[in-house]
């Protein structure tokens, strides 16, 4: 069960995005995000291994029940994952201060990205706020989301380094 | 102990890395893939969303009752806060319905007793059925909701879909059980228009904000901030006369704002409009001909027989899960 909790979290996620919340036209972009940064999340923490396929299936999903072209949020999420993998190798200091920065930067690039291949598939300039949006608030969210996972894999809450960083200990 | 690093008997191990990154290139190149197809329209794409979406529709339902639930209290609350200003506004507003009333009356009469005189034809009824927002979509490139209405409760593409305030889009994808609809406010809305009491022709253009573009109205005619917007109807697909919104904005930059609270629909009717253009884009199967016979009467008939879905807990009328409206 364990083994299928990161896919599980993130499943959940993904129907409570096509859930009708009734939010503005603003924050249409803050639940997807918070499912990738959900893929990041688990790539990144030691352990809990969320397979690429697995992220690309749950982006899938995502597209399916919000009716945009299929792939979209799968390549989100894919390289979400790709990043998150190798988020703990990418320097000597392993601290959440790191991974949110990682985030920051990848998240900044995601919504570039996002927002030119929107424009790409439609042959015209979307709105860019709405995206610019979402990628803000999922920066401020990330450690409430970071911490939130870790409590559902350890079942407790506190900063315990060797369950959060590569090796850590 | 035998070092384990020795050339001897180091044991070869198979490298993993390798197909980890076919696998992910491979991936990215599904993703890709994937993205082609959905722009082309491709067939096998729409039918396996169809497909997928009809399997989700009782998760998606049971999911979505507790955020309705939870906007339901928060509006009711917001209503006790609000409750002394919203009795007075209501009186007021009253009054001049109970004016409206006695106009209404006197022009019914008048328009009967001149229908008669002209032997006008009389219009069919519209059938509608009321279903419920079960799914909202989130994303740069649509504005749509899922309901729980499908192909089984005699739903069409093409329908349009209302609620008590106005026009909200209409219908794209129709699975058995579920039916995807498209929003006035997404970017591929586009729906023909008359503004005002002159009735001057437009377009309203969905741009994926709150408001609607109004374009395409001929040079030389007046529009004021605050004309009504319905449909025209000559697109051949929506009926005629459907409340669309309100003008806002200043001239060279109309915006239409739609009565229709967009981002918060629970309960929506489909109207059963078979137009010509309807019927060719998604003709009836064999099967269900006769629950979307071109007959009013028939039709009418047949969509309450067909639409035995417990969609009637929140239809505007209780009781009724389909009705003859207009």
């Amino acid at each position: 069960m364990t083994k299928f909790l990161p896919a599980l979290s993130v499943l959940f996620a993904v129907v409570a995005t096509a859930v009708p919340w009734g939010l503005p036209a603003d924050a249409t972009f803050i639940l997807p995000l918070v499912v990738v940064m959900m893929v990041f999340c688990w790539r990144a923490i030691p352990g809990a291994g969320l397979h690429p396929a697995g992220a690309v299936g749950l982006g899938l999903l995502a597209d399916l029940m919000s009716g945009g072209p299929l792939g979209y949020w799968a390549l989100m999420c894919l390289i979400a994952a790709t990043v998150g993998g190798r988020a703990g190798s990418l320097g000597e200091s392993r601290d959440l201060g790191r991974h949110w920065l990682i985030w920051s930067v990848l998240v900044v690039g995601l919504a570039g990205f996002g927002w030119l291949l929107a424009s790409l598939y439609y042959f015209r300039w979307i709105d860019w706020w709405p995206i610019a949006f979402g990628a803000i608030v999922s920066v401020v969210l990330f450690p409430i989301v970071l911490y939130g996972l870790l409590w559902v894999r350890h079942g407790r809450l506190g900063h315990d380094r060797s369950a959060i960083f590569r090796g850590g200990a | 102990m035998r070092e384990r690093g020795s050339p001897l008997f180091r044991r070869h191990r198979p490298s993993w890395r390798a197909p980890v990154e076919l696998l992910s290139f491979g991936l990215y190149f599904l993703c890709a893939v994937l993205l082609v197809l959905s722009r082309i329209g491709h067939g096998a794409i729409s039918d396996a969303r169809d497909g997928l979406v009809d399997l989700s529709e009782p998760l998606l339902e049971m999911a979505s009752l507790p955020a309705i639930e939870a906007r339901r209290g928060m509006d009711r609350v917001r209503l006790y806060l609000a409750a002394f200003d919203e009795v007075d506004r209501l009186k007021k507003e009253n009054e001049e319905l109970k004016q409206w009333e006695w106009r209404t009356k006197l022009l019914e009469r008048k328009v009967a007793h001149l229908r008669s005189l002209l032997n006008a034809v009389e219009e069919p009824a519209l059938v509608y059925a009321t279903g419920r927002v079960i799914a909202d979509a989130r994303g740069p490139f649509v504005r749509s909701a899922l309901i729980n209405l499908g192909r089984n409760d005699g739903l069409r593409i093409g329908y349009a879909v209302i609620n008590g305030d106005g026009l909200v889009g209409r219908t794209v994808d129709a699975g058995d059980s579920v039916a995807r609809v498209l929003l006035l406010n997404d970017l591929n809305s586009r729906i023909p228009v008359l503004v005002g009491p002159a009735g001057v022709r437009g377009m309203a253009l969905g741009d994926n904000s709150a408001e609607l573009q109004l374009d395409f109205i001929p040079e030389g005619t007046s529009i004021y901030s605050g004309d009504e917007v319905y449909t025209s109807g000559s697109d051949g697909v929506l009926p005629r006369g459907l409340r669309v919104g309100v003008v806002s904005g200043t001239a060279g930059d109309y915006k239409v704002r739609p009565y229709a609270k967009l981002n918060s629909l629970d309960a929506v009717s489909v109207l059963f409009f078979d137009a010509p253009a309807i019927t060719r884009a998604d003709p009836p199967a064999a099967g269900d001909a006769g629950a979307l016979s071109a007959a009013p009467g028939g039709r009418g008939e047949a969509a309450v027989t067909g639409a035995s879905r417990p969609v009637a807990a929140v239809a505007p009328i209780p009781g009724q899960q389909a009705q003859s409206g207009q």
